[in-house]
């Protein structure tokens, strides 16, 4: 049994704490926006947060968060209208959607880390997510849109 | 002729082992029934606490799944392994029936209210150089908890090792007996730093190398040794990292169990930070710091600035358009977390660059980090690392291990990479 | 040369609207059948393809996959362009497999250019019946009422489509002729068809409500794995150990697999109660097999195996074969050959194939993402040995198609398990089994002959091209026939049947037997014209350069749409002057010719996209700079410019350049596989190493749109990359590569090679 939290509400599951995190959220927790890609630590599209923090949970053992607290891309935003998605949807950024929500989250650990991202920031922190579909170009830019949403957002906030 | 010098050959003996019979012999201090926590003030119990924290003793009183310094954590000794003792005021596995002179003894003298020597697991031979007021409040502390009971586990060091009255023999050859005595020539907080190191914080007991018989080798103080499987790092000028330990990343890091320019406490380290510095004031963690910027010799030193420029120089080396296999693969595995490109370090993305252990001529650290990560728990609060064992081959952690090792850094390759990362995949379990 | 695949496909579309409407189903049908009125529901289908409910919200709904091309809105644009439907109005549903909707496929990047006609006659047959229900509430003649926006107006006043739906009498029926007849807007008139359009479907792709076959549940369901025979094919278990397997908690049971269909010999599947529970205990699983016979296969065996064939000149279907080609090589005053090979390729969708299976009242369900419904039915009918009208298909979100889900095998496994433990199974492949038991794209091996005369003048074409054959493995009543009575895989060839004038013209399509032994092979985004045009354009530079000629002027003089490339109405309309026109314009935009820095070289390339009857004309120009002591090649920039006839959505069509281009550079420089021992060597992305952000060149896309019938976009900008980049290493360095991925030691064995 490992209690954390997951947006917001405490949650206890019953999987074994060396139980990959991905399945937990997704198959005892039923959020299924964190995707399962490649199991090893090398895809991205399993990033959610813990802490605030992005991590692949598919090699993050759900032992390792206890007493933390999890985000996944159900809860990043309660009406989905966080900066990036409105930014993604701006630029039409998915194709088949199956790596956006790990590229979303990794995203918003780069914003935290770097406000107003250089084309070098984005290269370097969106490195570990796969896109198959090649969406590169897009996510790259709806990044810097969303930079520039936030920033104003704090200017007049 | 040839008899008289039997004789007084086996008289010599006698007189020898008398002598030291009498050396080791300690009696037993009456039991007390226990002291009532009404008997000490709040102040009191809050100083001891403190003092607690500066020892961490909850971190090898307490094992997972029990409760706080009820005792029961395996330490391997190299001689076998040690589980450490209660001592919640439980009356009988615990502390309860112990005099304040008993508990003064066996800190300042390594010996139990029964009069057994203890092992030196139990660093008395540090502690015998706290003040009696800091013993004082620390019993004060102890004896206020809720007695609980000692979780059971046998001890397997083997015959003789195991006959306590040995343990003098071991005090004869290697243990002093006396408080600290402040330096003269050094400064009041200079002074609290190796009260605190060299006494109740006991750091070189981690830090120091040990002869066969698992005594500190006092000629190599601070040269750093492998304990538990872990690299205590050397703390003196044989210390590898890039950046110099100034007295601010020493502070950072004793303070935050993460510094930006050397990497974050982990391992056997974490809990002496987490479980134990954490709760000090900051004069005794500057004090601390002080201290051993003395001992690496860099005090005076203020900035990382050559070291930082240099890493971020190479930070994002390999990131575009890049074919090389062993590249790739840290962009996938590493990069989003660990690349620095702004210009500026982010304590939050600890730079591989800086990170000291991919500088250390033992890969241990770097590779358990590789293998098991960091749980919420470890590390520096807030971050989480998952670890790649059994996820990445082991092929695929020496192409990276030796990537960022030829990168990275100006030492040479490590050998034997492969054979290490297969010893430590069992190693999951301790200090993560 | 006609793909019989597609050609199928259009009188399939065609049989099925002509019966629909003689049964007299055109108008006023409801959800529930065929009976005339609008039902209880209150809902008017004019076809079964969209519908309209009482509040004016228009359904359309959807027979293709949603796998990232934006399809369903593609679609709903056509029918609401000529409904003239209120764009706020229209919502998509994607469907499940019925006979009802026909065959259901969605690849070759067919779906907008095949739905173009029938749903913009289905719009403008709802239109029509809309106006003249609409005039009669208004009291006015239709003649007078117009439609607009979702409201039919007429002398002044107007009434929405969903109260015409709500009041309205609809009965209408249009015969099949009717439909035919019915015009399609010209381009200037309309309204939605190429202006920019926001997605249906993406904002449930950035909040992770978006459901993939891989999230569907079913009470009570357990989770399987397979555990992986050491051949594709031809592996028999001999035992099964499961005493460490047990050992996992959750472990429930293993089941060798009795598969009828033999789509997954040798398999045994591994049950538990979590996914978890399944991976490991799989992991420690004992089994023993018998191994197929290509145990011992390798990627050099299948290449060596091509070249073998192609050496044997009565080897093979001709696809092409003009007279006069023996003469003309036989008289040729030069002769230039050269051969071209690539490696194996994988489909690596970023989600891995799986799919849920339960029997539900007397009808076997399999959930999952699938391209090609109607390929796997009747194999899941002899696998479960059911009737296939037993058996329906939901379809969810693809997590990436590429080609990999046309080809359904996965749903048999799936179904076994659920049919042998009598309840839900859910069943994922982890990344490693999703590679072993890809079908992915074969290696391939091409030889290229040019004859000349004594002027220089071509004279004669000769193409030979070897690799295993997704349809002759898995459909090969789809084979077409050459012209010497032989088989052939369209999809393995096209590409190669080009638009360039080169005197007498052959080409040779050759089914590499051992690859089709040795595993499944599969379509893979842009599938033939993906390695048919690596040797096509990388020998049309070759040519060029060994002629002294430049390369775009070269390529310019050879298509001047004589004889039969000159196209036809109205799907190459044009014909070769339509490829040279967007080769002219990719020079021009990417500014060919221009002064090089050092070790910088400008390559070109052109192709027609997928095929003669679908052409979208394609051409790249590729700026590289190559590292001479690493061989690392980096690509500056890529410009590339389609003719695809009419863009429908001009930004999802960019995105699909986009994607569809990067797949292609991904494919020339960072992915290849290698077949080992009778497997896929590289099984995850420590070793398998697609293209990451920091891959990514600078870009310039534009389209040349002419108002011509839309043609596919999913795949032509694949196949255009590779040749522009191995053509401008050699307009860099010198050296020359024929072979993909061209890896650095590649490069730097291709500059030590040099003259
Ligand atoms: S699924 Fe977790 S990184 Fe790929
Ligand atoms: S949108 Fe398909 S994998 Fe990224």
């Amino acid at each position: 049994m490992t209690t954390f939290r997951l947006n917001g509400q405490e949650v206890t599951v019953r999987a074994a704490p060396d139980t990959p995190l991905m399945w937990v959220i997704r198959d005892e927790l039923g959020l299924t926006g964190t995707k399962f890609g490649c199991g090893i630590g090398l895809c991205g599209a399993c990033t959610l947060h813990v802490a605030g923090r992005s991590t692949r949970s598919c090699i993050t053992p759900v032992g390792d968060v206890a007493g933390g607290e999890v985000t996944t891309i159900e809860g990043l935003d309660p009406e989905g209208q966080h900066p990036l998605q409105l930014a993604w949807i701006a630029h039409q950024v998915p194709q088949c959607g199956y790596c956006q929500s790990g590229q979303i989250m990794k995203a918003a650990t780069l914003l935290k880390d770097y406000p107003a991202p250089t084309d070098a920031d984005i290269t370097a922190v969106m490195a570990g997510n796969l896109c198959r579909c090649m969406t590169y170009l897009r996510i790259r830019a709806a990044i810097k849109t969303a930079a520039a949403a936030m920033a104003e957002r704090a200017e007049n906030g | 002729m040839l008899k008289r010098i039997l004789l007084s050959t086996a008289a010599t003996a006698a007189a020898l082992a008398l002598g030291f019979l009498i050396f080791a012999w300690r009696s037993a201090i009456a039991e007390v029934s226990p002291v009532a926590v009404a008997e000490f003030s709040p102040e009191e119990i809050e100083a001891g606490e403190l003092v607690a924290r500066a020892g961490y003793c909850a971190t090898c009183h307490t094992v997972a799944g029990h409760a706080a310094y009820a005792g029961g954590y395996p330490m391997d000794t190299g001689f076998g392994i040690v589980h450490s003792t209660n001592i919640t005021p439980d009356p009988d596995t615990g502390i309860g029936s112990w005099s304040l002179e008993a508990f003064r003894r066996s800190m300042h003298e390594g010996v139990a209210r029964d009069g057994s020597h203890l092992f030196p697991a139990f660093p008395y031979d540090h502690f015998t150089l706290t003040s009696d007021a800091d013993i004082d409040v620390l019993y004060a502390y102890l004896m206020t908890l809720d007695p609980q009971p000692e979780p059971e586990f046998a001890n397997t060091v083997p015959f003789p090792l195991n006959i306590r009255l040995l343990q003098a023999g071991w005090k004869l050859l290697f243990f002093d007996e006396g408080r600290y005595q402040p330096d003269p020539a050094q400064s009041d907080i200079w002074n609290r730093g190796a009260y605190l190191a060299e006494g109740l914080t006991h750091c070189a007991a981690c830090h120091t190398p040990r002869n066969i018989l698992g005594a500190r080798i006092a000629s190599q103080a601070y040269d750093g040794a492998l304990v538990e499987d872990w690299v205590a790092p050397a703390l003196t000028r044989a210390n590898m990292a890039p950046a110099d330990w100034t007295e601010d990343a020493l502070y950072t890091y004793l303070r935050d169990g993460a510094n930006a320019t050397h990497g974050v406490a982990l391992g056997t380290m974490g809990p002496v930070i987490h479980e134990g510095l954490m709760a000090l004031p900051d004069t005794d963690i500057h004090a601390l710091a002080i201290y051993f910027a003395d001992i690496a010799g860099t005090s005076g030193v203020t900035a990382n600035s050559a070291a930082v420029a240099a890493a971020l120089d190479v930070s994002a080396i390999g990131l575009v358009e890049q074919q090389n296999a062993d590249a790739r693969l840290y962009n996938a595995a590493c990069s989003s977390c660990h690349s620095n490109t702004s210009g500026v370090l982010l304590t939050a993305r600890p730079e591989l660059a800086l990170n000291s252990t991919l500088w250390m001529d033992d890969p241990t650290n770097f590779l358990r980090v590789v293998l098991h990560g960091v749980s919420l728990q470890a590390g520096d609060p807030g971050l989480i690392m998952p670890g790649f064992a059994g996820r990445l081959s082991d092929d695929d952690i020496v192409r990276l291990s030796n990537y960022l090792r030829e990168t990275r850094t100006d030492r040479p390759p490590w050998a034997d990479l492969a054979a290490r990362i297969e010893e430590l995949h069992g190693d999951r379990a301790t200090g993560q | 040369m006609g793909n019989p695949l597609r050609r199928s496909l259009s009188l399939t579309r065609r049989g099925f609207l002509i019966a629909a409407a003689g049964s007299g189903v055109a108008f006023g049908f409801t959800r529930a059948g065929l009976a005339q009125g609008a039902g209880p529901s209150g809902m008017f289908e004019p076809t079964i393809w969209y519908d309209i409910d009482t509040d004016g919200i228009i359904t359309v709904n959807i027979i293709r996959a949603e796998m990232g091309q934006h399809v369903g809105t593609g679609i709903a644009r056509i029918v609401a362009e000529e409904l003239h439907a209120d764009w706020d109005m229209v919502r998509i549903r994607h469907v499940d497999s019925d006979p009802k909707w026909g065959l259901m496929i969605t690849g070759g990047s067919w779906s907008i250019w095949q739905s173009y006609a029938p749903m913009s006659r289905a719009g403008a047959a709802g239109r029509m019946a809309l106006i003249e229900a609409g005039a009669a509430l208004l009291g006015a003649d239709p003649e007078d009422a117009v439609a607009e926006a979702g409201q039919v107006t007429a002398g002044g006043a107007s009434v929405s489509y969903g109260e015409i739906v709500a009041q309205g009498d609809l009965h209408r029926s249009f015969t099949p002729e009717e439909l035919e007849e019915m015009p399609i807007k010209p381009v200037d008139e309309r309204r939605l068809i190429g202006q920019p359009v926001a997605a249906l479907d993406i904002p449930e792709k950035t909040d992770g409500s978006s459901i993939y076959g891989i999230d569907a549940v079913a009470e009570g369901m357990v989770f399987a794995r397979p555990k992986l025979p050491p051949t594709r094919m031809g592996s028999v278990v001999v035992s099964i150990d499961d005493s460490d397997a047990a050992t996992v908690p959750g472990y429930i049971r293993s089941i060798a697999l009795d598969d009828p269909s033999d789509t997954v010999p040798g398999w045994v599947m591994v049950i538990a109660e979590t996914f978890t529970a399944a991976e490991r205990a799989t992991d420690l699983l004992r089994v023993e097999w018998t191994a197929g016979e290509t145990a011992n296969t390798s990627e050099q065996d299948i290449l060596d195996r091509g070249a073998e064939l192609i050496a044997d000149a009565s080897e093979g279907s001709t696809v092409v074969d003009d007279d006069g080609l023996s003469d003309a090589f036989a008289n040729a005053a030069n002769e230039l050959t050269r051969t071209y090979t690539t490696a194996s390729a994988m489909h690596f969708a970023l989600e891995p194939v799986n799919a849920l299976a339960f029997e539900a009242d007397g009808m076997f369900e399999i959930h999952t993402g699938n391209q090609w419904q109607s390929l796997i039915l009747p194999i899941l009918a002899v696998a479960l040995d059911r009737p296939e009208e037993s058996i329906v298909m939901r379809t969810y979100r693809l997590g990436g198609g590429f080609g990999r889900r046309l080809n359904g095998d996965y749903a048999v496994p799936a179904a076994l398990t659920a049919k042998a433990i009598g309840g839900p199974v859910k069943m994922v492949l982890t990344r490693v089994d999703d590679m072993r038991f890809d079908s992915f794209r074969s290696p391939t091996v091409q030889t290229v002959r040019m004859a000349f005369d004594g002027e220089g003048q071509i004279t004669a074409m000769d193409h030979a091209a070897a690799a295993g054959w997704p349809t002759g493995v898995l459909l090969p009543s789809f084979l077409s026939e050459g012209l010497n009575g032989e088989p052939f895989d369209g999809f393995a060839i096209s590409g190669a049947d080009h638009w360039y004038t080169v005197g007498a013209h052959r080409v040779r399509a050759l089914s590499n037997d051992l690859a089709n032994k040795a595993f499944v092979p599969g379509w893979l985004r842009s599938v033939g014209p993906g390695w048919t045009n690596w040797a096509v354009e990388s020998f049309m530079d070759e040519a060029a350069h060994a002629q002294g000629a430049d390369p775009v002027a070269f390529r310019l003089g050879l298509l001047d749409a004589a004889g039969r490339n000159s196209g036809t109405a109205p799907d190459s309309i044009g014909g070769a002057l339509r490829q040279a026109a967007v080769l002219e314009r990719t020079a021009e935009l990417g500014g060919w010719g221009r002064e090089m820095a050092p070790d910088h070289g400008l390559g070109i390339s052109t192709t027609f996209g997928q095929e003669r009857e679908m052409p979208t004309w394609t051409a790249c120009l590729a700026e590289v700079h190559v590292d001479r002591t690493t061989g690392v090649v980096r690509v500056v920039k890529l410009t590339i410019v389609s003719d695809a006839g009419t863009v429908v959505d001009p930004d999802s069509s960019t995105a699909q350049v986009e994607g569809a281009a990067l797949w292609g550079l991904s494919l020339a420089l960072y992915e290849g596989a290698h077949f080992v021992s009778g497997e896929i060597a590289e099984t995850n992305l420590n070793t398998y190493t697609p293209l990451r952000m920091g891959d990514v060149p600078e870009m310039e896309i534009a389209f040349i749109d002419n108002g011509h019938v839309p043609c596919g976009l999913g795949e032509p900008g694949t196949t255009v990359i590779a040749p522009a980049i191995g053509n401008a290493i050699f307009a860099a360095t010198g050296a020359r590569l024929r072979h993909l991925p061209m890896r650095p030691a590649d490069v730097l064995a291709a500059l030590a090679a040099r003259d």
